[in-house]
This record gives structure tokens, sequence and C-alpha cells, in this order.
């Protein structure tokens, strides 16, 4: 086996033995992989994606969904309400996102300290985690000639209405063109993710690193040695091919919600907490015409974010809402365009002069995952009524700004679309329901799961990460995150893992 | 893995929406399947039934038709098509779960509308009627089999390089760069 194997292409042996073994190559598992790695441990990392690095990563929405998002980017909660969003390839989410970073804030930490007293997550003790997480993101400020139209649109309206934003930083290298398709994948590899950064290093320190390799279930997590079950899959990642076993001491699980929880319920690992306490921070998608051309597809998605609605306090976490650009390629614009027949065509036929954006709206931890009948996770979610309240309030909110920066029409994709052109039309948002599957809400930023708390009746892992009634089995995703950590969760995560990863490298080896 | 698009077209679920012998016989092979009638035969199918290929096509069609602002509609693109061919990869359990949701949709204009006929033999102006009810339906069920399907077409139709013309879309940007 080599540093770096692609199980689809190559056979794997029945058996790997290893010290730690790491379900999930995202920013979670690949900094594990690179702090264990270069502290002398047998490391294995098992990524059940592709490797998609330069011109494998074609920009063309529908085969890159299908290829970097679970479940082919089909992935949604039981009642179809939420789109869900997660990478499933080498690198994990970093390969996917807009490279938004932004680290958690003090009172999140504090926040975590009081209500599930994680002692050691203290603001002044994690600062160095958070640092260290910002010099492997390389973050840095975008550039204002990088701010794109569909951007810029927004941030006039919100100056225009004296609104408070703020241009974000973002993990993405001097070489970026703004080719514009960040959410399916960079191939000029300027994003900085883990499969360019970290992996990488990991390698170089010695770890094996397997793509195309599911696992299915933990054996023994009680015991000493654990036996990961596992499949090596099919060069599409469709289908289950060979089945091979990895022997470690230590598991790490750091597969986003979506992939860790289910594993831990799979193998009948942790206590009753392991699936609830999910957020998803549902996002809201909506649209606005212009007379002249936007050409979101162009440029860098995500540079600009009206914060002037968003709250932040250790009582409550995080509140209120943010308005964000959005890339606005023809594939994903025409699935979030609710219209059948001529006029859903008609519509499409202005994408050149169609503005997007997001509205991201913190949540309380409400969701579940369960296990379905084929060992599938089952995800529930309802929204609250208090969500739904303030997202009435981020539409008429979103669309006041594009009236501001001179929208002729704002859409919000219901079916049939509303489209309201003037502020008396928004009288009509009190009358959303907003209902499951009457708006196509997104989930990019799933969090919680495996609920990390002082005592096992809080949570499902204790404050190290380790999951509670079982001897070294670890998450070190966003899976342990108590609360919403940020509203985007790439920062919150590195920091995390570095924390939990360098307490485990400084435990002797037996 | 995760819930997949219409994994909640269960046949408790159906059941539940109290649509009686209707539903039963859409679901179990009862004496109203006949309305659909045989479907002429259809090579190269991956997955579908040829009478369950019938339905989606008319779907597709109905959501993007040929005409208006320019020719190509989901008949031209094959989104039927594509669809078959994305299922055949997909795990059984949500194949069944399609297939439900076709029959569904198929005998709805019995179950919802009262109508002796079924969706792919309505004329095309009924069709359309009959696709935006489901949408716009206070049914949960039958707004999720409108999303899970108008994502599906939404995504393949505008993703395919013989519409970028028609929306203004220059195509993928790497493209484009000076060398």
């Amino acid at each position: 086996m080599t540093t770096l194997t692609d199980c689809s292409l190559t056979a794997v042996p029945s058996q790997i033995d290893c010290d730690i073994c790491i379900v999930g190559s995202g920013f979670g598992g690949a900094t594990a992989a690179r702090i264990l790695a270069v502290a002398g441990r047998d490391v294995v990392v098992l990524e059940e994606g592709g490797d998609f690095t330069g011109k494998s990563l074609t920009q063309r929405d529908a085969a890159m969904y299908d290829q970097l998002y679970v479940q082919r980017g089909g992935a949604t909660t039981q009642d179809m309400g939420i789109s869900l969003l997660a990478g499933r390839v080498l690198g994990g989410g970093g390969v996917i996102n807009a490279c938004d970073v932004v680290p958690a804030e003090d009172a999140i930490w504090r926040m975590w300290q009081k209500r599930f007293g994680l002692e050691e997550f203290s603001p002044e003790a994690m600062a160095p985690f958070a640092r260290q997480a910002l010099a492997d993101l390389g973050a840095r400020p975008i550039r204002e000639e990088q701010i794109n139209r569909n951007n810029a649109i927004l941030r006039q309206g919100a100056a225009a209405l004296g609104w408070r934003g703020e241009v974000m930083q973002h993990n993405r290298a001097d070489h970026c063109k703004g080719l514009g398709t960040c959410l399916v994948g960079c191939p000029l590899d300027a994003k900085q993710n883990a499969r360019i950064t970290l992996i990488p290093k990991a390698i170089g320190a010695g770890a094996r690193v397997l793509c195309r390799a599911r696992a299915v279930r933990i054996e023994a997590g009680n015991s000493e040695q654990k036996r990961v079950q596992c499949r090596s899959l099919d060069r599409r990642g469709y289908h289950e091919q060979q089945a091979f076993e990895v022997r470690a001491k230590i598991v790490i699980l750091a597969a986003n919600p979506l992939g860790t929880v289910p594993l831990l319920l799979r193998s009948g690992l942790g206590n009753g907490h392991v699936g609830r306490s999910l957020s998803l921070q549902p996002q809201v998608p909506i649209l606005a015409l212009f007379e002249q051309p936007v050409d979101a597809f162009h440029g860098i998605p995500q540079s600009y974010a009206v914060t002037q609605f968003a709250t932040c306090d250790e009582a409550r976490g995080h509140g209120g809402f943010r308005i964000e650009g959005i890339m606005g390629t023809p594939g994903i614009v025409g699935s979030l365009v609710p219209q059948a027949g001529v006029a859903g065509k008609e519509l499409m036929t202005q994408l050149r002069n169609i503005a997007a954006s997001l509205l991201l709206l913190p949540d309380e931890s409400v969701g579940r995952i369960a296990l379905g009948g084929a060992g599938q996770a089952v995800v529930r979610y309802d929204l609250t009524a208090e969500w739904r309240q303030r997202a009435r309030q981020a539409i008429r909110t979103a669309a006041r700004a594009y009236f501001a920066a001179g929208a002729k029409t704002v859409v919000l994709p219901t079916v049939p679309p509303k489209m309201w052109t003037c502020e008396a039309d928004l009288r009509q948002v009190d009358a959303l329901s907003l209902a499951p599957a009457t708006l196509p809400l997104l989930s990019a930023h799933q969090q919680g799961g495996v609920r990390m708390a002082a005592s096992e009746k809080d949570g499902a892992a204790d404050p190290t990460g380790r999951v509670f009634g079982t001897r070294d089995v670890y998450v070190m995703d966003s899976s342990g995150f108590p609360t919403t950590a940020s509203s985007h969760t790439m920062a919150p995560i590195l920091a995390v893992a570095h924390r939990q990863a360098a307490r485990l490298a400084g435990r002797s080896k037996n | 893995m995760t819930a997949r698009p219409l994994a909640f077209v269960t046949r408790r679920r159906v059941l539940q929406l109290g649509l009686g012998a209707g539903a039963l016989a859409l679901l179990g092979g009862g004496g109203l399947l006949w309305l659909r009638g045989a479907a002429p035969a259809i090579h190269d199918l991956k997955c579908l039934s040829p009478q369950q290929f019938r339905t989606l096509a008319a779907m597709a069609r109905t959501h993007i038709p040929a005409g208006g602002p320019f020719a190509i509609g989901a008949d031209e693109a094959e989104l039927a098509r594509a669809f078959d061919r994305y299922l055949a990869d997909e795990p059984p359990g949500h194949v069944r779960d399609v297939k439900r949701a076709l029959h569904l949709v198929e005998f709805g204009p019995i179950l919802f509308d009262r109508r002796l006929t079924t969706f792919s033999h309505l004329p095309p102006a009924d069709q359309r009627q009959h696709w935006l009810a489901w949408g716009q339906s206070d049914l949960l069920l039958r707004r999720q089999v409108w999303w899970g399907f108008a994502k599906f077409f939404g995504l393949v139709f505008y993703d395919r390089p013989e519409v970028w013309p028609h929306i203004g879309y220059p195509g993928p940007s790497l493209e484009r760069l000076p060398a």
C-alpha cells in the first residue's frame, strides 16, 4: 500500500494495522492526521470520496455534485425541507466550500465553558489553537478588486440603508483567478483546503491515506484494539467492492455529523445523546433581477457579508442573520428556480442579470440523526417558530437591500416564485408559512450530534472528544460542537481539532 | 448516508393520505392500472419500466417544455434518460421510493382531481396545471415529490452546454482564461 491509495484502483490488504485510524479527511481529520503523524504515530486515514484536484474538477455543476458531495448532492432532511450539502471527497468540505474563514467568537467559547462544562475551552486557552487554524488556512481578507458584482450589489444596498457589513477573509492562494465555481471545486487548486495543504504534510510524515474507502462499522470499540470494518468502492464511488479491516488502538471520527453519527450508531457505540443536538444552520436562497448584467457565475462567490443583523453573546450564542452573496452557475440557479413551463425558461434566460444570495440563520440544536432500516442516517429537523419568524425578517431585509441597490424584481423561490417589484410587495412576507418543501432551504454547516460536555448526562463526548462509553474513540469534527460555533465552520473545526489532536499527540504511545 | 430525495414516499405514508382504494390500486396493482395503458417499448432503459419512463418523461417535458424563449426542452436534452441512468447507481431503497413517486404522479389526476385518466395521458395544458398543483399543494408529500424531481430537472438541464447560449452563460471559466 502506498501512502495515498485509491481503493477503487488498487487492491488493499484484508487487514491493515496502525496506531490511529482516522475516518474522514476534511479539516478535522486532516489536522489530526498531520499532528499525530508528525508526532510519530502510525496513522491511517479513510475517506469515502475520491481524489479530485486540478482539471479533474470540471466546473460542471451536475457532474461535480455527483462526485464531490454526500449522496451525489441529493441528501436531505427526512421531510425534504432542507438540502444537506457536505463534502464526500478527499479534503472534505473545504474542497467544495466558498473559502469563508470566520473564527469562533470568544463568546462562544465562554458559552461552551459555562453551559456544557468545557472548562478548557476558555478564549485564552483556545487562542493559540485558533491562531494555528488561521495559519494553516493562510487566511487573509479578500482584496477590493476581487469583489464581484454580485457581492458589490449587496454591499451597495446595505450601504445605502446604513447597514454594517464586512469584506470576508478567505483561505485562497494568490493564484486564485476568481473562476466563480468554488462550490464545485477549484481546478486551479487555489483553495487552500485540506487536500492541498494538510494531507500532503500528513503523508510526508508517514500517514497512509486511503480514498474510496468506506468505514462501515467499528467493532470492539471498548477494547484496546479496535477493528474498523471497511469496504472499498468502485471508481465512481457508487458501489461497494472489497471488504477489509483496519485495526487500531485509537479511532478518530471526522466525517461530518452526517458520516460520524451513523457510524457510531451502526457500531452501537456511545450513549443516548449520540445523534441528538444537531444544528443545521438552515439557509434561505433569494434572487434579484437587475437591468444590467450581474454575472454572478463570475468571480469569487462569497466576499461580502451584511452583518448588521447578526448577534452573538455567551448567553444565547449566535442569533439574528447574515446575508451573503452566492455563486450563480446555471445548474445551481436552475435547481433553485421553482418555476415550471415556459415561464421558468424565461426566468433562466435572465441568468446574467440574476443576483443571488443566501440568508444564514443560526439555529438551536433541535435536529436529530437516527438510523434508517438500511443503516443509513435519517435526519429529523423541525424549524422552530422563532427561526421562521427570524427568516421572514431576513427575507424582508435582503429584499430591501436589493431594492436599495436598484433591483427591478426580487425573487423568492417558492412555488410559483414570489416576484416582488417594490417594497410594498414585501407585506406578503408575513404570510409565508415556511412549511417544509415550500422553499429550497440549504444546510452547509452541520454541527453537533456527538455533543461534547463535561458530564455524560449532558452530552455524548467528553471535553477531549472521547465518545462516552468507549475506549479511545474520538470525534474531531463539527459533530462534537455543543452549539453552532460560527456562521462558517471551517476555522472552528480546525481550532478544536488542533486542541484535541495535540492533546492526543502528547500522550504516551502505550 | 442520509435520506435521499424521494425517500419519504413510503407505502405507509401514501396510505396515510387516506386515498383508499385508489392508492391501494396504484401500489398493489389493482383494477385502475388499465387506465395508464401499455407504454411503447423503450430501449436501453437502465432502471425504469417503459410505463415509469413515460411518466417521468411527461413530467420532465411539463417542467421544461420545448419552445418559448428557446427551442430546447427536456426531450431534446434527454432529461428522463439522464434520470434513469442516475437511478441505476442509486441504492435499491431509493429506486423503490422513486418508482412509488412516479406511480403516484401518474395516478395523480385520478387521486386528486377525480379524473379518469392518468398524468401521461393528459393534454399538455392539463399536465402543466396538474404538475403546478403538486408544487403548491397543502400536502407535504406532493410538495416533496415536486421538489425532488424539479431540482434534478433544473440542475441537469441548465448544466447542458447546448442550453448555455440561450441563457447567456459563457461556459466554464477555466477554458476562457488567457493562456
